[in-house]
């Protein structure tokens, strides 16, 4: 028989780490809550009947965000064998709360406190024989970054839930509370399995109207169980809800007084504090912000990533690989074919994308260190303020981040918005920040036609920003937005040193998915482009073409160039660039490789660029950067912004968005920068004109507020 | 009595009530602020502010601590 182990605590205390120890799996792991968006499963090393479940995060079993949702409704509706309850021992008062709720559910728990080699650090001590007492169930001391005691707890929750040994909560409510609990336990007891009858009996004294529809109650005794709670609300004076959070919380209380001894009084800054007075600090802040964000990319981008990836675009793609490949072809006896196909197709197209590897690690590092020290959860408090200007809430700016990495695990942190419109509204823009797929692109059109001027790649940063923030005032006035912004509450994490090998692990498990991307779908996507391409009907006869412009694709491309001819680029070749790059957007590169037969994308590879730089102008290459940018992301991104959306009319809506936005801005860089540099004023320019003032119009129109009143009642 | 936003750096103090919806109040009970409970205010950027409640950091927006009273 199979035994279901489910990891459930706090966000942030450490679950995933646990569940990764446990399974031997690689889960990614960071220092902000709200890492597990999704319950994902393992199973137990060296075993082969227990599963181990990891959940999202969660404070309370009274659902509040979206992935508190998943979590609830997993414990309640699919009852693992056992919860494993993961502890932050170094905030034991908060984590408790949680712990008390799932003491309830009439499942076997064990509590994990883990972190304790912090709590040790601090000169705390937790008398764990009498927690135990208190509780009511098994507590074992655990350390899951040195992978101390997570077995034993694994295997003690196992062993309770071969024995089906429910939890029994130790911790009392106050004689009132109690009285009127068992009232309604009598009301409902033929309803519900007796291990489940103290949770739904406190769940009913809440008013929780999920747990109460479960229990399709007769109006009879909905209202017995009503006049027990009014008894009980008039004798206490508060309503049914506080009364039992202010009981948990003096049951806390207690066994915080006979269990544990604090070193620390209330009110002491810890270091973390200290650092957060600098690193918050009213003046301090955005300059701070500011100048890690710019070594961030810079260092990626622009300097050593650049180094070492100019010398794999350049000599390992350039000088290297290509001829040996050839030659080996050629002595082998290959055909002119296949030799074309492997050295002008794949490895033209595959090598382009593979060159960017290095800078990609080097701004994969730099997200890991973010995320484990704790700076990006401030990062979300320190942007609130000035996101909630543009109707977004701090927390809008983790998944931007997350997005500047890849786009797909971007729109899943989304999940942390508590607010339906905010979260919407932040999956639609997320995309908007170059992910690290768009770098080749960036860094082609900088190299190829800006001879790599410093300003292009964090212009094409400052285009996202620029994009996310008008679309948030936009799309604010409008009615479907229209709202203020969530409140923002976010626990912050103590800051701590991220272990190395944490920080390359997360670096390398993202590169290596980019390696693996490469060498799959963009491997496949360049084989189609290099027989599309190759391959059509010239002289009347089907075969293999002498010119790339008589092949299959330069028709497709042909009949479809005219929709970009306005934004400067109506080429086929940047037509059928740009539809490849739905597949995966590393594919623009590719694919003009191999259209332009180059096996390299340099900077100072002047004779190859001559035929990209020829068929762009700057202003053109410009506006076919933005239009990547911005435009409909790649399929796996769809797919995730399909998946949290849940609704095909707003996935649609969101693609449609910002494939509008993308034609917008990129036609108007387009017509007004000719028009500037000197170009004659046509039809193209008066529209662009006219949108620009469109665009004004939105930005700046007041608010409708008679209507943003009507809107939609949904959570506030 | 005041709301938590106009509370100083490192200031101690004790929550006597909390107003608001019932959801989000439900929210904050659940991060610990609840009343009686002594929280104390760790930074202030600009109106939002990080407080130190039962060992753990909260970050809140000024609404949020405006309707907080201590």
């Amino acid at each position: 028989m199979e035994i279901r182990i489910a990891l459930a605590g706090n966000p942030n205390s450490g679950k995933t780490t646990v569940f990764n120890g446990l399974t031997g799996s690689n889960q990614y792991v960071g220092n902000w809550p709200g890492v597990t968006v999704e319950k994902k499963e393992g199973r137990l090393k060296g075993s082969k009947d227990i599963i181990i479940q990891d959940l999202p995060g969660i404070y309370s079993l009274s659902p509040y965000t979206l992935e508190e949702v998943v979590a609830r409704n997993y414990l309640i509706n699919e009852k693992p064998d056992a919860i494993l309850n993961i502890v932050d021992a170094s905030n034991l008062e908060r984590n408790l709360y949680l712990t008390t709720q799932l003491m309830e559910l009439g499942l076997p728990v064990v509590v994990a406190l883990n972190m304790i080699d912090v709590v040790r650090k601090t000169g705390d001590v937790i008398d764990i024989r009498k927690l135990k007492e208190h509780l009511g169930c098994e507590v074992v001391e655990t350390s899951a970054v040195k992978g101390e005691g997570i077995k034993e707890a694994a295997d003690l929750a196992a062993k309770l839930a071969k024995e089906k040994k429910a939890a029994r909560p130790g911790n009392k409510f106050s004689d009132t509370v109690e009285h009127a609990i068992s009232q309604i336990e009598d009301l409902i007891r033929d309803l519900v399995s007796p291990d489940q009858l103290r949770w739904f009996a406190i769940k009913a004294f809440e008013r929780d109207k999920d747990m109460l529809g479960q229990l399709n109650l007769s109006s009879e005794v909905l209202e017995k169980i009503e006049e027990v709670i009014a008894g009980c609300e008039n004798e206490l004076d508060d309503d049914s809800e506080s009364i039992i959070t202010n009981e948990r919380y003096s049951c806390i209380n207690r066994i915080m007084k006979s269990c544990v001894k604090k070193n620390r009084k209330p009110g002491d800054l810890t270091t973390s504090d200290k650092i957060d007075l600098i690193v918050t600090n009213r003046w301090l802040a955005l300059p701070i912000f500011a100048a890690v964000m710019f070594i961030v990319y810079f260092v990626s981008i622009t300097t050593v990533g650049s180094w070492v990836t100019d010398w794999t675009n350049d000599v390992l793609f350039g000088e290297i690989i290509p001829p040996a490949v050839e030659n080996f072809l050629i002595n082998i006896g290959c055909s002119d074919w296949l030799v074309s196909l492997i050295v002008d197709g794949i490895v033209a197209g595959v090598g382009a994308v593979l060159g960017f590897v290095p800078q990609m690690l080097v701004l994969f590092f730099f997200l890991a260190f973010l995320e484990y020290c704790g700076y990006m959860a401030r990062i979300a408090f320190i942007m609130d303020r000035i996101f909630r200007k543009f109707g977004l809430s701090g927390k809008s700016f983790i998944p931007l981040l997350i997005g500047s990495g890849c786009g797909v695990p971007g729109v899943m942190a989304s999940r942390t918005i508590e607010n339906d419109r905010d979260r919407r509204m932040t999956i639609m823009t997320t995309t908007f920040i170059p992910c690290s797929a768009k770098l080749p692109i960036i860094a082609l059109i900088s190299g190829a036609l800006f001879g790599g001027a410093w300003w292009v790649a964090p212009s094409a940063y400052f285009v996202g920003i620029a994009a996310i923030i008008s679309s948030g005032i936009i799309l604010k006035k409008t009615r479907l937005f229209s709202g203020d912004p969530a409140p923002f509450v976010m626990e912050l994490p103590a800051y701590r040193w991220p272990s190395p090998s944490n920080v390359l692990r997360s670096m390398w498990e993202r590169g290596w998915s980019f390696i693996k991307k490469a060498s799959t779908i963009i491997l496949l996507s360049t084989i189609a482009v290099w027989f599309a391409s190759n391959f059509g009907i010239s002289d009347g006869k089907f075969g293999m073409v002498e010119d790339l412009s008589d092949g299959f694709l330069a028709r497709i491309g042909n009949g479809l160039a005219w929709l970009f001819t306005p934004l400067g680029w109506g080429s086929w070749q940047a037509t059928v660039a740009t539809l490849t790059g739905l597949v995966a957007k590393e594919n623009i590169v590719g694919t003009l490789g191999i259209l332009y037969g180059i096996a390299e994308v340099s900077e100072d590879g002047a004779e190859i660029w001559s035929a990209v730089a020829s068929s762009f102008t700057p202003l053109a290459a410009y506006s076919f950067l933005v239009f990547n940018l911005l435009c409909a992301p790649c399929f796996a991104a769809v797919g995730a912004i399909r998946r949290e959306m849940s609704n095909t009319r707003w996935t649609l809506l969101a693609l449609g968005y910002q494939t509008t936005l993308a034609y917008v801005v990129s036609l108007c860089i387009y017509q007004l920068g000719s028009l500037f540099s000197g170009g004659a004023f046509g039809a193209g320019t008066v529209v662009s004109i006219v949108l620009v003032v469109t665009f004004l119009y939105l930005l700046f129109r007041p608010a409708d507020i008679k209507r943003s009143l009507k809107a939609d009642p949904i959570v506030q | 009595m005041m709301p938590l936003s106009m509370a100083k750096n490192g200031e101690v103090n004790y929550i006597k009530r909390i107003t608001g919806k019932d959801q989000i109040r439900q929210h904050l009970a659940d991060l610990g602020f609840v009343v009686g409970e002594c929280v104390t205010v760790v930074s202030n950027l600009g109106g939002n502010m990080i407080i130190d409640v039962k060992g753990t950091r909260i970050a809140l927006d000024k609404n949020m601590l405006n309707r907080i009273i201590v």
